[in-house]
């Protein structure tokens, strides 16, 4: 009996023993782990998240089909060559109704060749048929309330305080659930590293103070950006606001989008 | 053996069991949740940093003024004066850090890529049928980019 119990002391010394050998020199890891985090982290820059609120506003009206957005959007941001788009732009073609049909308007056409980024072709039905036509840029819609966020399985996309709906790509498990989640279709799997991709609003331009790469090459000012916590002189989103009659696409859905959209039809979804 | 809890040897042994798997799971749970995760919320702060971290590759109209704000000052008078250098020119982020390095001919957009007759086109914006408007080489035989309305 005496035997076991000196045994059993014996075995919970050397666990004990063990336990706090392995949890100090574990604990020494996650302090030196702490400490090159938070070395390595942004803060010197200067840029407070808190501090920003971005929004993006889309003047359809001026908006010409360049193609430059879409474009200067996969260079910058390395997108992969082939139908992987962070920004598109797509044409809708709202046909003239038949003739005694009774409809207001006819047949809705959207087409969006390569996303756009080498511009349209000729529309494919004759001038003369067309009622109405206009390019839509699109994007990721900034939700207030984003279906992709909810769905992460593992917590690797997020709202930043900043507004912008992120991806953190070390976390991102590639699982796509974010993908058929969005009701905007504006995010895709990068083939390269088969992680989920969307537009970042151009964080690592907007945070050094640069407009995100599509706003900065529209000829047409169609693009319109601004931080609605530290309005512009002459700002051009408020100036955006009072301009125009603004919109947001699926607002049914609830997601209550900070992409605010002018002169867009009912048909464009 | 004695039982210091009074309990069946079976149950305390599943007790062990369960401490065993909380406390792993606890110092899992320490040890392995990166320091910035919920710094903001419910994901890695350091997230934040890293993405900001990538060069941009547009450098921004700012940029170009640094030199070549005689160009910007002509552009500024005309119809385009709403274009950024880079919506023509091309990316030049790299040639803002280093001048040496020529931004690329074949990098600058056509001038018909927003100026070919288009009926998907806002009516405001000038368009022309660049087969029936000129069978020349070059736009810039008659027109300025950087200044619309003069004539060379």
């Amino acid at each position: 009996m005496s035997q076991q119990v000196s045994r059993r002391n014996l075995l919970g010394k050397i666990g004990a023993a063990a336990a706090g050998v392995m949890s100090a020199s574990l604990a020494r890891t996650a302090k030196a782990a702490v400490q090159k985090v938070l070395v390595s982290t942004g803060a010197a820059k200067g840029y407070d998240p808190t501090k920003h609120k971005w929004v993006m506003a889309i003047d359809a009206n001026r908006c010409i089909g360049c193609g430059l957005c879409a474009e200067a959007c996969k260079t910058e941001n390395h997108v992969p060559e082939g139908p992987y788009y962070r920004t598109w732009i797509e044409r809708y073609i709202i046909t003239k109704p038949r003739p005694g049909s009774g409809d207001a308007r006819g047949e809705t056409l959207v087409d969006c060749p390569s996303g756009g980024m080498h511009g349209f072709p000729e529309p494919p039905v004759p001038k003369e048929e067309i009622q109405h036509s206009f390019f839509v840029p699109k994007l990721c819609n900034l939700c207030e309330h984003s279906a992709c966020v909810q769905v992460c399985p593992v917590g690797a996309t997020f709202d930043a305080p900043d507004g912008a709906v992120l991806i953190d790509p070390k976390y991102c498990i590639g699982c796509g659930f974010c993908i058929q989640a969005c009701p905007y279709g504006c995010r895709f799997l990068n083939p390269v590293t088969k992680t989920a991709e969307k537009c970042t609003l151009c964080y690592h331009r907007i945070t050094r103070g640069l407009n995100p790469a599509c706003v900065e090459v529209c000829p047409t000012q169609a693009r319109v950006f601004g931080d609605l916590k530290n309005p512009a002189p002459d700002d051009p989103i408020q100036r955006f606001y009072q301009n125009n009659k603004v919109q947001a696409l699926k607002p049914h859905l609830g997601t209550d989008p900070r992409v605010y959209y002018a002169g867009i039809d009912k048909e464009v979804r | 053996m004695r039982n210091p809890f009074k309990m069946p040897p079976q149950v305390l042994r599943l007790c062990l069991l369960a401490l065993a798997i909380v406390s792993s799971y606890a110092l899992a749970r320490y040890f392995l949740t990166p320091p910035s995760f919920r710094q903001y919320g419910w994901y890695r702060g350091a997230a934040l940093s890293e993405l900001q971290a990538r060069e941009p590759v547009f450098a921004g109209k700012k940029a170009c003024e640094e030199c070549h704000s005689d160009q910007l000052n002509k552009l500024s008078k005309g119809e385009h004066k709403t274009l950024s250098c880079e919506a023509c020119h091309g990316p030049g982020q790299a040639h803002s850090d280093n001048p040496d390095v020529k931004i690329e001919l074949k990098n600058f957009s056509p001038c018909i890529r927003c100026h070919e007759s288009n009926p998907s086109r806002p009516k405001w914006h000038k368009q022309v049928v660049s087969k029936n408007h000129y069978t020349g080489s070059k736009c810039t035989e008659c027109h300025v980019p950087h200044s619309p309305t003069e004539v060379p």
